[in-house]
């Protein structure tokens, strides 16, 4: 009965999500699977299930190879998967929602229906009311009753792709009392998640991806900082940066909140000219909303936000960038760049001219420009999706002011190949060199730690400690994101 | 009031002038062969109601004047609503087009356009039904527009005996007007069916008349258009809900005795008096105390007549019941058809007030009455003239409901 | 971008639908489609016909297209086209004057109307985040409710109260003609400019880039230093000016009067006009035109066949099926084609 992949490919254009993945689950097992966003698991998991087909690769459960890409076949053999935010047809009922897709003809069997989702549902501790309106449910609901459905339906394999976003405490406690009653029915239960706390909590095994591979398996339980590691990276190189004379202050944080947090991220907190910070911890610990708020993109709850001289918190958007604030989000294409429109475009956009008119030859001539001297492989008609990632953050590049007084980057290596990354890097530290401060978001301890000056670590939204990255280990960092202040 | 024959007298006196004025073309009175005529109808051809009541007089005409089976260029459902991009003048054009020799334009809602139409095709006969154009002592009289007549029927007297026979019949002394939009003819033919109903009341059922409750509500046009005018279904509703136990229909459709039929076979002692077409009491025939109707073939076949005699004059025709029948199909401008709803007793009553509406014992149109506002309409004693009825300036006293825009 | 290909494939499988129909429901489709093309362009008289629908669909389309590449579904520019004939309608009552006065005031109340009713949806979306599909429906329910009460009530004929329409306007105050053609010239003056000023506009202008910035992503467009809400407001009140001129064009070129049904369902036409074309505004014109012509020359399939009048409401009912269909197999055949926007996915 044992779940086992061999080897799973699947490529995105150049992006290669699952980069030949093996994968073996006994039965009995609650299996973490922990990663960063983007290490591949939710790939690799829609693969599993039958969301998507694999480019390469094979799965086999209880000895039968799964062919077929589809999530009914893959539920018939006995497979099931929980969305974050599980499907649920509203306009229906709690009985129909729990019917649906069940096997049969065209007639459903309703009352047979009623007694066997009474019958799970006090197997598993659930309450439903059958006749409810299912948009009635919470999400921590409809969870159950999609639990309830597959189980019903003869899952022996249950993934949840992370399943406590958006469920309350409470119904977070239910949700692991059944998945270990169902592991100690011999269930195989699969846990995808970036919390460690939860993996922890929960899991007997846990495996690791980064960049599309594993890149390591524990037993639980094992150190935390052991898992960070597994998750950031280890630093191999160690120092060398050149060294740079920081001027006045480029970003001063005073007791500053977000208004949708209530603590501030931190006291107090200057960034000077030419000085690189990295902002590490697990996803979703608050670096983004740093990032943002030091932007000017969200609202400020509390604090001053001092940049070049002026208190900026609670001011406008374009005063953040009239300043020479410049912030380049993760999701490039999503909330940087302009799908649709051509690299000549979006230097129209940021560009200076201000005529009515569009001058199309001198668009395309500075798109040309710009092209060359950031070597942006594509042309000035070339619309921003068709782009490849190091393209696309090539051209947010060449798109920010030539000598920003802070550059805030979200991310700015994730899914990169190599040459891009060191491209990226190289282009960042000349900015600095002309007196920018760099502030940056990073899972890769070893950017980190190689580029900053100073890393701050961010914890449960707040930042637990600013480290001299110099004196930064793997073991020192991992115990910090973990959460663990010496 | 106009009596049984004037019309005929008219019609006498049409024929002579037209002897004189008779000039150019062949006078053979047989219709040709290729002879065409244009149908505007503003609702469906098949509404039970108005629109199929012109319909059916066309095909008539083709019958009485043995025209080919393709004589008659038929569009329906010619409103902004149902066709925003067509106009009566782009409908009259293609017509005429089409071989049409001569176009009737059917509803009140069409007189700009038809008018605009006779003006620019001044050699093709038209009559637009329900106008006053035509008329020379009339308020909207176009001396100009010589090729446009009207024809209307007297259907003041149809909607007496609709009248009656709802107050006859009501239990509750409630009854209720569903009306369309507020004009002249509409107010006209809503002070009729009062006047029948307090007439009836008061003699038949020996009531006071001033017990006697009659409600109007107007949708805002001829049928219901959704999102334009109110739900005549629903209005129906109300009426229902007030106590009222007769609707009288004014609209062009079916929809109150299709909903009343609803009730009445839910054993509610309810009934409806639908309007404009000879078969409507089809939609709920046990709820149906009758209806009265219009017979427009045996004057479109006269005015036809006299376009292809080459004597078409624009003459502006009123034309009542033929009181000897008021349901020869052939003679009777108006009608009235009984229903099953109606009581035997009330039958009885009923055919007794018609004897008396055709014998001339019986006017109601004569004074002492007051409008809404309480100001003298007819003093006691004078009867009013044909243009004091055309055109009704308000309800009359009695009746509850709008007179005029609010 | 596929549309090119894709709009002629839509016309094609719109006409082959037409025949499937006519043919289901007896009608010699040849002969039949033969009476809708000279229906519609058979004389000078039908071609002007067919331009007197043309003109308002172009015009809503024109500022259609605008609210679609600012990523806004305006669906209340019916609301807008009956606006703006209220505002039309309100000068050609209450101003006297030559036609050189009265026709260019009549358009810009017209414009001003319509625009000022899109501002509405425009200021429920940016301040409190209605969407504008919802605000739209309802305030196109709201202005044909006022067209109705102007026309029974204040409005209304001399002792009438119908919703069959308000006076004839002063003739100085139409739309002014050459002959008997019906359609204005003034109109299909407008529409054509109006098409031009949005190509222009869309394709030549930094506002224009910065509206299909804002449309095809509005937070990057914000990133990027974009007033996005200036620029969503801007294309609301663009379109609501245009959809006011076809509504100008409706009431003082067409029924010279206000009626109820003044917006004649053009707006909901010109969404689908737009979808089909692709967003182009090139395309539009030609496809405003073959909507018009169907629309036109179908009255004639009752005239001259003795068609039940119905079927032509089934024909436009096929067509916008037929473009929904193939506009979703362009969606689908997109989502299918070589764009990478897998990156950065778990």
């Amino acid at each position: 009965m044992s779940l086992v992949l061999r080897n799973i490919h699947k490529h995105y254009g150049s992006v290669r999500a699952n980069d030949g993945v093996d994968l073996e689950i006994a039965p009995g097992e609650l299996h973490g699977l922990l990663g960063e966003n983007g290490a591949g698991k939710s790939t690799l998991m829609k693969v599993v299930s039958g969301f998507i087909a694999a480019d390469s690769g094979s799965i086999e459960f209880d000895g039968a190879p799964l062919g077929v890409a589809s999530p009914r076949v893959a539920l018939e053999h006995g497979i099931g998967m929980l969305h974050q935010d599980p499907l649920v047809f509203r306009p229906f009922s709690v009985l129909d929602n729990f019917l649906l897709g069940s096997a049969g003809g065209v007639l459903v069997d309703r009352k047979g229906g009623r007694s066997s989702l009474a019958e799970m549902a006090a197997r598993y501790g659930f309450d439903f009311d059958p006749d409810a309106d299912a948009r009635s449910l919470t999400v921590g609901e409809r969870q159950q009753l999609e639990i309830t459905r597959l189980l019903w339906r003869g899952a022996r394999v249950l993934i949840l792709d992370e399943p406590t976003t958006g469920i309350s405490e409470p119904q977070r406690v239910k949700l692991f009392a059944v998945l270990r009653q169902l592991a100690a029915e011999r269930l195989i239960v699969i846990f995808v998640s970036h919390k460690l706390e939860e993996v922890e909590a929960l899991c007997h095994r846990v495996t690791v991806m980064s960049r599309g591979r594993v890149v390591g398996r524990r037993e639980l339980p094992t150190p935390r900082h052991d898992l960070v590691r597994l998750m950031f990276g280890d630093i191999t190189l160690g120092g060398a940066r050149p060294e740079v004379t920081l001027g006045d202050p480029a970003l001063s944080l005073r007791g500053v909140a977000a208004r949708t947090r209530g603590a501030p991220l931190h006291a107090d907190l200057t960034v000077r000219r030419g000085e690189v910070l990295g902002l590490a911890g697990l996803e979703g610990s608050g670096q983004r909303t740093f990032l943002r708020l030091c932007a000017g993109l969200d609202p400020v709850g509390s604090g001053t936000i001092v940049i070049g001289g002026h208190d900026l918190a609670g001011k406008p958007y374009r005063r953040f960038l009239d300043a020479g604030v410049h912030y380049i989000p993760a999701g490039r294409l999503e909330e940087g760049l302009i799908a649709g429109l051509s690299v000549a475009e979006h230097f129209e956009l940021v560009g200076p001219n201000r005529s009515f008119m569009v001058d199309r030859g001198a668009a395309d001539t500075l798109a040309a420009e710009r092209i060359a001297e950031f070597s942006i492989k594509g042309e000035a008609a070339t619309t921003a999706e068709a782009l490849s990632g190091g393209n696309q953050q090539r051209l947010l590049m060449a798109m920010a002011p030539d000598h920003p007084v802070l550059l805030l980057m979200e991310h700015p290596t994730r899914g990169l190949d190599l040459g891009s990354a060191q491209w990226v890097w190289d282009r960042m530290l000349r900015s600095r060199a002309g007196g920018t401060a760099i502030v940056f978001a990073s899972s890769d301890l070893e950017e980190l730690q190689r580029y900053s000056d100073r890393i701050a670590v961010f914890y449960e939204g707040r930042i637990i400690a600013v480290i001299p990255a110099s004196t930064a280990t793997s073991s020192s960092l991992g115990l910090l994101i973990g959460g663990v202040v010496s | 009031m106009g009596r049984q024959g004037r019309w005929l007298k008219r019609f006498a006196l049409l024929a002579a002038v037209s002897l004189v004025v008779a000039a150019c073309g062949d006078d053979d009175g047989e219709a040709p062969e290729d002879f065409k005529f244009g149908m505007i109808l503003v609702g469906p051809q098949n509404d039970q109601g108005w629109s199929q009541a012109h319909y059916e007089a066309g095909l008539y005409v083709v019958e009485q004047l043995g025209l080919p089976a393709d004589a008659m260029i038929v569009l329906d459902k010619v409103n902004t609503a149902d066709r925003p991009e067509t106009s009566i003048e782009s409908v009259v054009d293609e017509m005429v087009a089409g071989g049409a020799q001569m176009i009737f334009a059917t509803s009140d809602d069409m007189k700009d356009g038809i008018e605009a139409a006779a003006a620019q095709h001044p050699d093709i006969p038209m009559i637009w039904s329900s106008g006053d154009s035509a008329w020379a002592d009339g308020k909207g009289y176009r001396a100009d527009l010589t090729n446009l007549g009207n024809i209307m029927g007297r259907m003041e007297y149809a909607k007496m005996i609709a009248g009656c026979a709802a107050a006859l019949t009501s239990q509750t002394g409630k009854l209720a007007y569903l009306g369309p939009l507020i004009n002249d003819e509409t107010r006209r033919l809503v002070n009729s069916a009062f006047l029948g109903a307090r007439y009836c009341w008061e003699n038949y059922r020996e009531q006071d008349p001033s017990t006697l409750g009659f409600e109007v509500k107007w949708i805002g046009f001829w049928f219901n258009i959704p999102g334009f005018t109110l739900d005549p279904t629903q209005v129906t509703n109300e009426f229902l809900a007030s106590g009222a136990d007769v609707v009288i229909s004014g609209i062009d459709t079916t929809e109150a005795i299709v909903r009343v039929g609803q009730a009445f076979a839910a054993d509610e002692a309810v009934w409806a008096i639908p309007y404009d077409f000879r078969g409507a009491c089809a939609a709920a025939p046990a709820a149906c105390l009758g209806v009265p109707y219009f017979n427009w073939g045996p004057s479109y076949v006269d005015a036809m007549q006299s376009v292809i005699d080459d004597e078409f004059e624009a003459t502006w025709l009123w034309l009542g019941p033929d009181w000897d029948d008021i349901n020869n199909p052939d003679t009777s401008a108006v009608g009235w058809v009984s229903g099953e709803g109606l009581s035997a007793e009330a039958s009885a009553s009923l055919d007794d007030f018609i004897a008396g509406l055709g014998s001339g014992d019986i006017e109601l149109y004569r004074g002492p009455l007051n409008w809404q506002d309480g100001s003298v309409f007819l003093t006691d004693g004078e009867e009013a003239t044909d243009f004091q009825i055309w055109y009704a300036e308000q309800l009359l006293e009695g009746i509850v409901g709008a007179s005029a825009a609010e | 971008m596929k549309r090119l290909r894709s709009a002629p494939l839509a016309l094609a499988a719109a006409l082959g639908a037409i025949v499937v129909i006519l043919f289901a429901a007896g009608a010699p489709p040849l002969e039949a489609m033969r009476v809708i093309f000279e229906g519609a362009f058979g004389t000078t008289d039908r071609l002007g016909a067919t331009l007197m629908a043309w003109t308002p669909l172009v015009l809503a389309a024109a500022g259609l297209l605008i609210t679609f590449q600012a990523g806004l579904w305006n669906i209340g520019v019916e609301g807008q086209i009956a606006m703006g004939a209220i505002g039309a309608a309100w000068m050609a009552r209450s101003v006297e004057g030559p036609s050189l006065v009265v026709v260019p005031l009549t358009l810009i109340g017209g414009a001003v109307f319509g625009a000022a009713w899109a501002l509405i949806p425009a200021w429920l979306r940016t301040r409190f985040r209605v969407h504008e599909i919802f605000s739209g429906v309802a305030l196109s329910f709201v202005a044909a409710a006022i067209a109705v009460y102007l026309i029974i009530g204040p409005w209304s004929r001399t002792g009438v109260a119908s919703t069959s329409g308000t006076d004839i306007f002063d003739p100085r105050a139409w739309l002014p003609t050459i002959g008997s053609w019906r359609a204005s010239p003034v109109g299909i003056g407008a529409a054509v400019a109006a098409v031009a000023a949005v190509l222009v506009l869309l394709r030549g202008s930094r506002f224009g880039l910065r509206i299909r910035a804002v449309g095809r992503n509005a937070e990057s467009a914000h990133l990027l230093g974009i007033p996005t809400q200036r620029y969503l407001v801007a294309a609301f009140a663009m379109c609501g000016a245009l959809a006011g001129i076809a509504g100008t064009v409706q009431a003082t070129g067409f029924h010279h009067k206000l009626v109820p049904s003044i917006s004649g369902g053009y707006g909901f036409l010109g969404v689908l006009v737009v979808l089909l074309a692709g967003f182009r505004a090139l395309w539009i014109a030609p496809i405003a035109l073959f909507f018009a012509a169907i629309q036109v020359g179908s009255t004639q399939l009752s005239l001259r066949l003795g068609i039940d009048s119905s079927l032509a409401g089934v024909i436009q009912g096929a067509l916008v099926l037929v473009v929904l269909i193939v506009g979703g197999f362009q969606v689908y055949s997109a989502a299918r084609g070589p764009v990478v926007t897998g990156e950065g996915e778990a």
